[in-house]
């Protein structure tokens, strides 16, 4: 939408707003000039199965916000996909204008610590949420919250609240799309990472007895390159975790350069012969041991299906299709682990067109489409992440280091959470959140029966979901919807 | 491995349709652990008045209960008068304390010290990540956890209780209920989403109606049947109307584990008080609180214990306020069946410095003799089925061994 002088003079005639909070003024801002509004007719699917373009906005995006479904047929699927391969090419200021304001996010590891823990907490959070609702960099978003939770780091553990904004952006978002190595690389030497797998102290002082501490060097083998199963042995956890001594973390380091870096002590530092996963890496490397071995992890061909398998199963299916894993860990290893590639191969595949509906929507998911769907105006305070506590959620989290799971079960005992944020949603009454069905239901006004839930869910209901969705209020209608098995499901 | 395991966890439900029933009737028989915080660091010297003891008398010339003021247990200790409510239960060995319990942490702040003792964690240790009973829950109920398996009275998630696999927080039970517009009549709404999750032959339908049922059944408790029995009267404060809503969910059999509930106001600096006074007035609400709470449940009383515990106990001296500052060590307190009470465990005489020890880091006061996860630990193995190892994975690295107030 292009920004008129009569919006610019409307959005400016409402300045005082400044004198009670830019919440509002941002909020205008974005839906008038920005784009971030409902366009006038929208055109829900309407067939009985899941329509294919909404199945792609599904899983490689949080859903679509009002508009998407039809932008993505202008375009084909192919390039919409190209489009959000690319976010950098992708102008996201309505979005940045919500979430670029926490101060906290843009400082460096060390001098986060000038921050009180529930502001750093806040932050992060609020900051996570906007960019899921509004950002137009969707998959990116999405992997985003991918790579979160394959180098979960739970805030709660040491001092790792002060150190998680400065993975979030430097490890997690700087490489979301980019390449799988180089995250590694990053996250072996993040501030958080250290403190979180007790990186910190694997030490080995020369003339001592120490023995490294093994604990991140276990879970790089089993949860962030090859998977349990990977074919490694506990010899080869020791034998990393050895290659990572001398890898720390100290911001009250005395002449530092960069107090905020993790950084290299030699004499901390196990400079002997090591051999990771049947390969020699010889003594007396110092510091560029970590390189070594995050080449060799990073290249086993274990990783590649690991990584493969972990993609298929939040993007594709439950029971990944081995057809798609053994072609995406090909891919990967021919790349040399580079993400783009992959995502492509992912969402062009006959098993990704067949798996419509097959997934579960964690409770983030749930909120962050139900938001969407309704192009709802929030700025993410602690209102509207309590919903996310309650549902077992809560962002950065998940206390041990495997990250929140992708199984269905261990979100179903709080299905009533999910039901109530439905109804509050749909009834105005959500705190914190702000739904204005006029635009929605005018943009709908021609588009046949069913089109709430067309809109909502892709597809046309069955017989049982016309009859138990019946009702004589619009809101009522909108809360069993959301609160549905239907939208359960993506 | 968890993936392997949660997929063959989710096979597992799946297959088990029928069998479900069961499973479900043990946990509602499972037993229930209430923990009560009592925030701001509450001077239990006061509760368990060491009456006998001269440095007592002589550092708190105006706060300390003196013979006669208080109920007397034996030769050294004296309950405060404001603690008649729990006397019976005392004598029946139904209340129990240990004396001298601690955080490691010697900063004296409010903060660090519930931070560190929600957490289950040591100064001097990586901490585990997450809270205890949250760490307690994933390990005990895991991915079975139901909205019900674990609640906190309040508006907030109680720092014990992060890492749950699921928690509601609430301040009473008609926040358990479907809430659909309509005026406030949710029986459309009820319906449509039983003929919904009714159609599913998944396992999302099933929990779905199963969800329903819960409600159904916790909704029955708002009206006569929820009331309080055996003539139990709550004080009417915020305190006692969440342990009435704790004894409602026992009650209805919802299969819940775990109840936090708070009371705060115990940080007494100035005109702390005695025999009544400012403090008197936090320990009556303590304890009408838990002698109505455990008189409701007298048919149920084999199905819960009470834990009551505080960040730190307060110094020996009184101040020139009045009052008393932050201490080390303090009396933690249990409630139940499972508690072997009618005494204090803990060194005698009290371990304690005068003042402010230029020695040892940290705050005069008691000692923190006993290491608050002995104790904790000791609860968790009286309530529920873990064994030492799930333990040992709530508490790594800490000194478990019993204190003994715990039987089974």
């Amino acid at each position: 939408m292009n920004p008129t002088r009569r919006a610019w003079l409307r959005t400016a005639a409402l300045a005082p707003a400044f004198l009670t909070g830019c919440d509002r003024l941002i909020s205008l801002a974005g839906r008038d000039l920005l784009g971030q509004g409902v366009p006038e007719r929208l055109n829900p699917p309407d067939g009985s199965g899941i329509d294919a373009d909404f199945h792609l906005l599904s899983r490689a995006a949080f859903g679509p916000w009002p508009g998407d479904l039809d932008r993505l047929r202008r375009m084909g699927r192919e390039a919409w996909l190209e489009e959000q391969l690319h976010p950098e090419r992708i102008q996201d200021s309505a979005c940045d204008l919500r979430a670029e304001r926490f101060e906290s996010l843009y400082f460096s590891a060390g001098d986060a610590y000038e921050f009180r823990k529930p502001v750093l907490r806040d932050e992060l959070t609020r900051h996570s949420l906007l960019r899921a609702v509004y950002s137009r960099r969707q998959l990116f978003e999405v992997m985003v919250e991918f790579w979160t939770d394959h180098l979960n780091i739970d805030l709660e553990k040491g001092d790792c609240i002060y150190l998680k904004p400065s993975d979030d952006r430097d490890v997690i978002r700087r490489h979301a799309l980019g390449n799988f190595r180089d995250l590694i690389r990053a996250s072996a030497t993040s501030p958080a990472m250290l403190v979180y797998l007790d990186g910190v102290s694997n030490r080995v002082r020369r003339g001592t007895q120490d023995v490294p501490n093994e604990n991140y060097a276990r879970e790089l083998l089993e949860l962030h390159t090859l998977g349990v199963d990977g074919g490694y042995s506990q010899k080869d956890v020791l034998e990393a975790a050895r290659c990572l001594s001398g890898w720390t973390f100290d911001r009250k380091r005395f002449l530092a350069m960069n107090p905020s870096a993790a950084f290299f002590r030699p004499d901390w530092h196990d400079d002997g012969e090591k051999v990771v996963l049947g390969r020699r890496i010889p003594a007396g490397l110092g510091a560029r041991d970590l390189d070594w071995l995050i080449d060799i992890v990073c290249g086993h061909p274990a990783t590649a299906r690991f990584i493969a398998t972990k993609l298929c199963r939040r993007f594709v299916s439950p029971e990944p299709p081995e057809s798609l894993v053994a072609r995406l860990a090909a891919d990967f290893e021919g790349s040399g682990g580079e993400i783009r590639p992959l995502l492509r191969m992912l969402f062009a595949s006959p098993e990704f067109a067949a798996s419509r509906g097959q997934l579960f929507k964690r409770p983030f998911k749930f909120l962050v489409t139900a938001l969407r769907g309704l192009a709802a105006d929030t700025h993410a305070d602690k209102a509207v992440l309590e919903p996310l506590q309650r549902m077992g959620h809560g962002l950065f989290q998940y206390p041990t280091p495997d990250g929140y799971p992708d199984d269905e079960l261990p979100w179903m005992g709080t299905l009533l959470w999910r039901w109530n944020v439905g109804f509050a949603l749909a009834e105005g009454r959500q705190p914190g959140v702000r739904v204005d069905l006029t635009p929605l239901r005018r943009a709908l006004a021609r588009a046949g029966d069913g089109a709430w839930f067309r809109h909502l869910i892709g597809r046309l209901p069955d017989a049982t979901e016309q009859a138990a969705l019946r009702s004589d209020s619009e809101a009522e209608h909108l809360g069993l919807l959301l609160a549905s098995p239907a939208f359960q499901r993506c | 491995m968890p993936l392997t395991r949660r997929s063959l966890l989710s096979k597992l439900a799946l297959a088990a349709a029928p069998g479900l029933k069961a499973a479900d009737a043990s946990v509602e028989e499972g037993h229930t652990l209430v923990h009560v915080f009592l925030r701001g660091g509450a001077d239990t010297l006061n509760f368990f008045a060491p009456f006998a003891d001269d440095r007592y008398r002589r550092l708190r010339p105006g706060l300390a209960l003196s013979e006669r003021e208080v109920i007397r247990l034996d030769d050294h200790y004296g309950l405060h008068p404001a603690l008649r409510p729990l006397e019976a239960a005392w004598k029946e060995g139904r209340f129990g304390a240990v004396q001298s319990v601690g955080v490691d942490n010697t900063s004296g702040s409010h903060f660090d010290c519930q931070d560190q003792m929600e957490h289950g964690d040591s100064m001097h240790d990586t901490p585990a990540g997450g809270g205890w009973l949250g760490r307690c829950l994933r390990l005990q109920v895991g991915d079975s956890a139901g909205a019900l398996t674990a609640v906190a009275v309040g508006r907030v998630l109680p720092e014990c209780l992060r890492g749950a696999p699921a928690v509601s927080v609430l301040e009473k039970l008609d926040d358990l209920s479907l809430r659909s517009g309509r005026q406030g009549n949710p029986e459309h709404a009820r319906k449509a989403l039983a003929a919904l999750y009714g159609a599913e032959v998944t396992l999302l339908g099933r929990r779905g109606v199963e969800t329903l049922d819960l409600f159904q059944r916790v909704s029955a408790l708002h009206g006569r049947a929820g009331a309080p029995e055996n003539g139990a009267v709550y004080p009417t404060d915020p305190f006692g109307d969440g342990l009435r809503e704790v004894a409602r969910l026992i009650k209805a059999r919802v299969g819940l584990r775990i109840a936090c509930i708070d009371l705060g106001g115990w940080d007494t600096h100035f005109f702390q008080g005695g025999a009544s006074g400012q403090q008197a007035g936090r320990i009556q609400m303590l304890a009408e609180g838990l002698a109505a709470f455990d008189l409701d449940l007298r048919a149920q009383r084999r199905r819960f214990t009470v834990m009551i515990t505080t960040e730190f106990g307060r110094r020996l001296y009184e101040n020139a306020s009045l009052g008393t500052d932050h201490g080390r060590g303090f009396a933690f307190m249990a409630l139940g069946d499972r508690v072997r009470g009618g005494r204090m465990l803990g060194s005698w005489p009290i371990q304690a410095e005068e003042d402010l020890n230029l020695n040892t880091p940290g705050p005069g006061g008691l000692h923190a003799e006993t290491d608050f996860r002995r104790v904790f630990a000791e609860v968790l193995r009286a309530s529920f089925d873990l064994s030492a190892g799930d333990i040992a994975k709530v508490f790594p690295g800490a000194d478990l061994s019993p204190v003994g107030l715990m039987g089974t």
